[in-house]
């Protein structure tokens, strides 16, 4: 019998909240962490969820004084100590680390590069925090996990991929244990980048409502501990919620707009589905991608119904809580979908005033007490890279 | 039961005449300073169309994905897995400069291109190919993490995978390199593309033993790779070549067989060891039965990668 992964451990840090605890009051107030955020002498300040704290403080409160170190890295570590807890090494358990990111340490290089490129004094030790896997390799340290750490770079499903691959390293009896998850930090480099794409709106994002323009960026990161059966009777952990299923697909459509009729999207979801050995009418709710593009909200709504048909489950975004914080989005919301079951309430779609025209599908508004057995979570990227994963109780 | 993984295709382009060479191993020499890469007809690979808006690495890429796919008589795989260390730079430095410098509206093409999925991205679109796509970036051992995921794809739903390592230079890491105090190296850029398969067929080059990968400072890398060789019940003497990466620590010798130090013959780059991986499958489909190639990867200090390839019957 495969062993199915048993998230035993939880650590996010976001716009809403440096810990699980903090994240799920914000959820249940509906306390949105997206403000304006200055960028740079030159620039209008931009609508982002930023994490409210500098990276001398998330050192700080690590008690991490190795610099240079990317801020990707801070917001990891600081999820991954959380989802690690108490938790020790213990011989003859292999443990592992997945992390994933879009932007490793640019928050660093672009300061680098700019005054490289303007010819003042540049300090090149800090591009030793550049490459992305080196922001894993410092969270896997930090924690004194050696052995199997790896990265992925899927951009924005990057989370949901990380979660994906722990789990069937968890099946192929390879790890034992292994804590998974993402980390970004806001950079120019990204905001500059959504602008440049005229999809980054200048207001609060909208997800799934008919006026939406665009997304908002935001920072943070997520970790879960996963383990094995033979893992649990080692530690003893209690299991809080299970993946149960997941799913990986190419829209093969366009580098960085999906599809209209949700071809890669709807792959994603019916395997994940299909893995988790369900039906459609199983899921009692959604967490969807809605980044608030046009595009993706639209392409996301039809693959909704080509899978559920007249009866797409209760459904939200909580992209308008946290911003898009790209490969981290996956892996906070498979935190805030595991906290969902384990609440037994589904988050809030902040902003919604009227359905998109063309699918008339309408998200959950308010925090709504209800049995929550089985999520299916959305994770869709630039390059046609679609992940879905499902958790269970 | 874990399945036999064989490699039913290979394409590298790189410095040295790979692409299209076989049995290139037997007749390539050390790298002179100052070489270029040889780039093959990309029109022969890609859409005229596509190829217009492709960065090097991306025609690289692409067309070594499609030659490997030839190969083995292969239209749409079941996975297309790509390890990169350092991601297509050209395109991120170049929005890097625009972004710092350019005042208003900033084209959007450069930022396109720079996720490090661009390059699978890429292939999926070429191929029209829904499937299972995943791209990993961990430093020096990316190749091995994308290989090792192509294994337990095999493992676990059969069909053919692509797998490939794809790293570009830019001028700037010369720059950098020298800033840092490593000189001699010879830091460009290469791509090498395979398809694994469960089954053999008449283009196999080798079969696919082993892949280990082990990340943390603190190891001893002799004892990490005789368990490594342990486990199939190998000693050092009874491996016929090893692939050693030029950085490799000179005290860690002690192989019977020939040592070819692998960097000597492609230059650096993160994902050499993809190049590597071709050189021993292609040694191996030379020889054929029963000879064994072993990878060693110590490029970065804190990284180790292990591979271990074996002839098959002609």
């Amino acid at each position: 019998m495969l062993t199915d992964a048993y998230v035993t451990g939880m650590g996010v840090i976001s716009a809403i909240g440096r810990n699980v605890g903090e994240n799920l009051h914000a959820l249940l107030h509906k306390q949105p962490g997206i403000a304006a955020v200055e960028t740079g002498a030159r620039k209008e300040a931009v609508m982002a969820g930023r994490v409210a704290f500098d990276d001398e403080t998330l050192a700080r409160n690590l008690g991490f004084s190795r610099f240079p170190v990317s801020r990707t890295s801070l917001l990891g570590m600081t999820a991954a100590l959380e989802a690690w807890g108490d938790n020790r090494h213990i011989p003859g358990l292999k443990t592992g680390l997945i992390s994933s990111t879009s932007v490793g340490g640019m928050d660093k290089s672009e300061v680098f590069y700019d005054d490289f490129l303007a010819g003042r004094q540049a300090d090149y030790d800090v591009l030793v925090c550049h490459d992305s896997g080196t922001a894993s390799e410092r969270i896997a340290e930090f924690l004194g996990i050696t052995g199997y750490v790896n990265t992925i770079s899927t951009a924005c499903s990057s989370g949901a991929n990380a979660i994906m691959l722990g789990a069937r390293l968890l099946r192929s009896g390879r790890l034992d244990r292994v804590l998974v998850g993402g980390s970004d930090a806001l950079t120019r480099f990204t905001i500059n980048g959504f602008e440049s794409l005229m999809i980054y709106d200048r207001e609060w994002t909208r997800p799934f409502d008919e006026s939406r323009t665009g997304l908002n960026l935001g920072e943070g990161a997520a970790f879960l501990l996963m383990e094995s059966e033979k893992s649990l009777q080692m530690t003893g952990n209690r299991p809080s919620g299970r993946v149960k299923g997941w799913g990986n697909a190419a829209d093969a459509y366009h580098q960085t707009a999906s599809s209209p009729e949700g071809k890669g999207a709807t792959l994603a979801i019916s395997e994940a589905i299909r893995t988790a050995g369900l039906t459609p009418a199983d899921i009692s709710y959604i967490n969807a991608h809605g980044t608030g593009t046009p595009n993706n909200d639209l392409s996301e709504s039809v693959a909704l119904k080509n899978i559920f048909g007249a009866s797409v489950p209760s459904f939200s975004s909580t992209k308008a809580f946290t911003g898009h914080t790209l490969a981290a989005a996956g892996a906070i919301e498979a935190v805030y979908s595991l906290l969902a079951i384990r609440e037994g309430t589904i988050w809030p779609n902040l902003n919604f005033t009227e359905a998109i025209r063309d699918t008339g599908l309408v998200p959950v508004t308010e925090p709504e007490k209800c049995m929550v057995n089985t999520v299916l979570s959305n994770s869709f990227g630039f390059g046609g890279n679609n992940s879905s994963l499902v958790f269970t109780l | 039961m874990k399945s036999r993984i064989f490699v039913n295709g290979a394409s590298t382009i790189s410095h040295q005449p790979t692409f299209g060479e076989k049995g290139f191993s037997g007749s390539i020499t050390r790298l002179e300073k100052g070489s270029e890469l040889l780039q093959p007809a990309y029109r022969e690979y890609i859409d005229p169309v596509m190829l217009r808006r492709m960065s090097r690495i991306l025609r690289m890429g692409v067309a070594s994905a499609m030659h490997a796919l030839q190969q083995a008589g292969v239209s749409s795989p079941s996975g297309i897995i790509v390890g990169t260390g350092l991601g297509c730079l050209q395109d991120t430095e170049k929005f890097l400069g625009n972004f710092l410098t350019l005042e208003g509206l900033i084209p959007p093409t450069a930022f396109i291109l720079s996720t490090h999925n661009t390059v699978a991205g890429q292939i999926s679109l070429s191929l029209g190919c829904h499937s299972y796509n995943i791209t990993y970036t961990q430093n020096t051992v990316s190749f091995e993490m994308a290989l090792l995921d192509g294994i337990m794809k095999l493992e676990e739903d059969g069909g053919e995978i692509l797998v490939g390592a794809a790293d570009e230079h830019i001028p700037f890491l010369d720059k950098l390199a020298a800033e840092w105090g490593y000189h001699d190296c010879v830091l460009t850029s290469g791509v090498s593309f395979f398809v694994l398969s469960g089954t053999a067929s008449e283009n196999t080059l080798a079969e696919v033993i082993d892949v280990d990968v082990f990340t943390g400072t603190r190891v001893d890398r002799k004892e990490m790779t005789d368990s490594f060789l342990a486990r199939h019940g190998l000693g050092r003497d009874e491996v016929d070549m090893v692939l050693q990466d030029g950085r490799q620590p000179a005290d860690d010798t002690g192989f019977d067989g020939d040592t070819v130090d692998y960097t000597g013959l492609c230059g650096l780059y993160p994902t050499a060891s993809g190049f590597a991986f071709h050189y021993g499958a292609d040694f191996l489909g030379s020889v054929g039965r029963d000879k064994k190639v072993l990878i060693v990867n110590e490029l970065s200090p804190g990284n180790l990668g292990l591979i271990l390839l074996k002839g098959v019957e002609a």
